[in-house]
């Protein structure tokens, strides 16, 4: 189902989104940094933006996240965010990492604080504005087919509006007044438009058989090489939509009686990420903890990659590395 | 048990969880101390009375050293169990090689209990421990029994001591010296003769000994789906998602705590790391 809203009545739209939940969407923080952000003011709304720096995963799980509150004698109680969010202006990379994250988070134990907050919040997509750094046809991610309530594809001054579940359709039908349906000129600039949008993502990531090539080439020096100049600060993870590792902490208070049990986001890059209780680590090195990282954005499972090519971790790594030119690397000699 | 080794006898205060609580040999817990974190932890024995467990734990962490302060009717908190186990099922109607290194006869205990609990379903059973010295052997009383008096249960123990001046373990030699001898663990499966026909071979011990076990024991011929071994990491959340248990490279990963913790050795083949 697909209806189309002109860009004037934009603002009315989000005023309509607000009654679902609070409003968060892109706002740019410095030149080239976006960020979701609670919407407060409509001027700042970005609709038009590359990628945000943090994925929308922090959303979902969140960097640092309450989990029980505790008590050395009564044990644990669940806290639990229910808060109603919709979420605005979410790329199709990103829409594609969250359904990995819910193949994690939603399977046969299905964790109830990501689940809380995925029941909990709207997803809006919005066709993207690729750059010379997002590979996401190699990963086959240019496309959301679903995860999302609503899709907006931009299409001259006006957005054609894909309806991708229940919720969406109860948005679309509140929206009534300021909503068309869509006409044969429409279909025939949104082809026109996404063929450009598509073409400009030129960068080409080769992941035919790339499981068995990684395997394979586990001695080589392009590992070496780029752990050399890695800093292992971990911003590649913390920056990856599909990068979900967490590590739980015990907070006392000075009672030395109650607390809070948090889980905040870990990184494979960093030293202890593998080490177990008396000392042992079953990745001590640099070299491995990157072989590690790239091995493991290269498959999900049997049948998907956990990367979506969206390219942050090339964007913001601050040694410059290059996460397609390493595959490259590898794959070529 | 041991300066660093304690055995606890667990029981469940929730009479709900009492009924739903059921765990097999090779599972492991996530046991929790409120304020200080959690640790996974396997069982070592197997389960004979609803609600009750027994957990072998070494002070080693923080974690375990908050366990090892805690006294009679404290409280602990725990989820479980999680991993796959041991394929006690599979086992049936097999000869059970069980070789443990230090720590690693926890859990083997409880496939060791399992076995002799429906003693008719396994065949010969034999047990090879590999200890430091006397002082560090965790359930002693037990395995000395085991030793003098297994012929009755058609169990077969073994054991390995590191320390050469030890001098209890040479005493023990001197009484059977074909079933205690000094070295490693892999003296023993040298020094006896073992064949893999009709046998499974379960290993568990420190993450060094498991290439030379499994080395010693392809070497006689047992195939790598014949041996079964548990695996250790730091498995925080025990249910695949936190990922500290990830292991292998792209075209082979596993979650220890839920594809595992036991793996076959032709698993660890596929799967790079995990061994």
């Amino acid at each position: 189902m697909y209806k189309k809203l002109f860009k004037k009545h934009l603002e009315n739209f989000i005023s309509i989104l607000s009654k679902f939940g609070v409003v968060y969407a892109p706002v740019k923080k410095a030149s080239k940094l976006y960020d979701f952000t609670e919407l407060t003011d409509f001027k700042e709304l970005q609709l038009k933006y590359t990628r945000t720096m943090i994925p929308p995963k922090k959303f979902f799980l969140k960097p640092k996240e309450p989990l029980y509150l505790l008590n050395k004698d009564k044990g644990f109680k669940e806290i639990v965010d229910d808060s109603k969010t919709v979420l605005l202006g979410v790329h199709s990379c990103d829409i594609n990492a969250i359904n990995l994250l819910d193949r994690v988070y939603l399977n046969q134990f299905p964790d109830l604080f990501y689940k809380t907050r995925r029941d909990n919040t709207i997803i809006i997509g919005v066709s993207c504005e690729p750059d010379e750094n997002c590979f996401c046809t190699s990963t086959g991610s240019s496309h959301a087919l679903r995860g999302f309530d609503l899709f907006m594809h931009e299409v001259d001054d006006r957005y054609i509006i894909r309806v991708g579940s229940l919720k969406g359709f109860q948005i679309i039908s509140e929206c009534k007044n300021i909503l068309a349906d869509t006409s044969l000129p429409d279909i025939k600039e949104f082809k026109r438009v996404e063929a450009e949008r598509i073409k400009r993502i030129s960068l080409n990531l080769n992941v035919n058989g790339i499981q068995d090539i990684l395997d394979l080439s586990h001695d080589h020096s392009a590992w070496q090489e780029n752990a050399d100049i890695c800093f292992g600060c971990g911003t590649c993870n913390l920056v990856c939509p599909t990068c979900r590792c967490y590590d739980v902490v015990d907070y006392l208070k000075l009672d030395l009686k109650n607390g809070l049990r948090a889980r905040r986001w870990d990184s494979c890059m960093l030293r202890q990420h593998a080490l177990v209780a008396g000392g042992l680590n079953f990745r001590p090195t640099r070299v491995e903890r990157l072989y590690n990282r790239f091995n493991c954005k290269m498959s999900f499972s049997e049948d998907s990659l956990n990367c979506v090519g969206c390219g942050r971790c090339t964007v913001y790594c601050p040694a410059d590395i290059n996460f397609v030119e390493v595959l490259n690397q590898v794959r070529e000699d | 048990m041991t300066s660093i080794e304690k055995l606890f006898y667990l029981r469940l205060v929730d009479s709900k969880a009492v009924e739903e609580f059921h765990y097999n040999p090779g599972q492991f817990l996530e046991i929790s101390v409120p304020g200080v974190g959690e640790a996974p932890i396997s069982v070592c024995n197997v389960q004979k009375t609803p609600g009750e467990l027994q957990l072998c734990i070494r002070k080693v962490g923080r974690v375990t050293n908050a366990i090892h302060r805690l006294k009679e009717k404290d409280l602990l908190w725990l989820r479980g169990p999680y991993g796959n186990g041991f394929p006690m099922g599979v086992m049936e109607n097999h000869n059970l090689l069980l070789i443990a290194g230090g720590l690693g006869i926890a859990p083997l205990r409880s496939v060791l209990q399992h076995a002799l609990l429906h003693r008719d379903k396994y065949g010969l059973i034999t047990v090879m421990y590999g200890v430091r010295c006397y002082s560090t052997m965790l359930f002693r009383e037990e395995f000395l029994k085991l030793f003098r008096e297994g012929d009755k249960l058609g169990v077969e123990f073994l054991l390995a001591y590191e320390d050469k001046s030890d001098a209890e373990c040479y005493q023990l030699a001197c009484e059977r010296s074909d079933r205690c001898m000094s070295g490693l663990v892999t003296k023993l499966i040298e020094a006896t003769p073992i064949k893999p026909d009709n046998t499974y071979a379960v290993i568990c011990g420190p993450p060094v000994m498991y290439k030379f076990v499994v080395k010693e024991l392809t070497q006689r011929h047992f195939t790598p789906a014949q041996i079964y071994m548990t695996m250790e990491r730091r498995m925080k959340c025990g249910v695949g998602k936190c990922g500290h248990c990830i292991t292998g490279s792209s075209n082979s990963i596993k979650y220890v705590c839920k594809d595992g913790p036991v793996f076959t050795y032709l698993d660890a083949l596929k799967t790079r790391g995990l061994l």
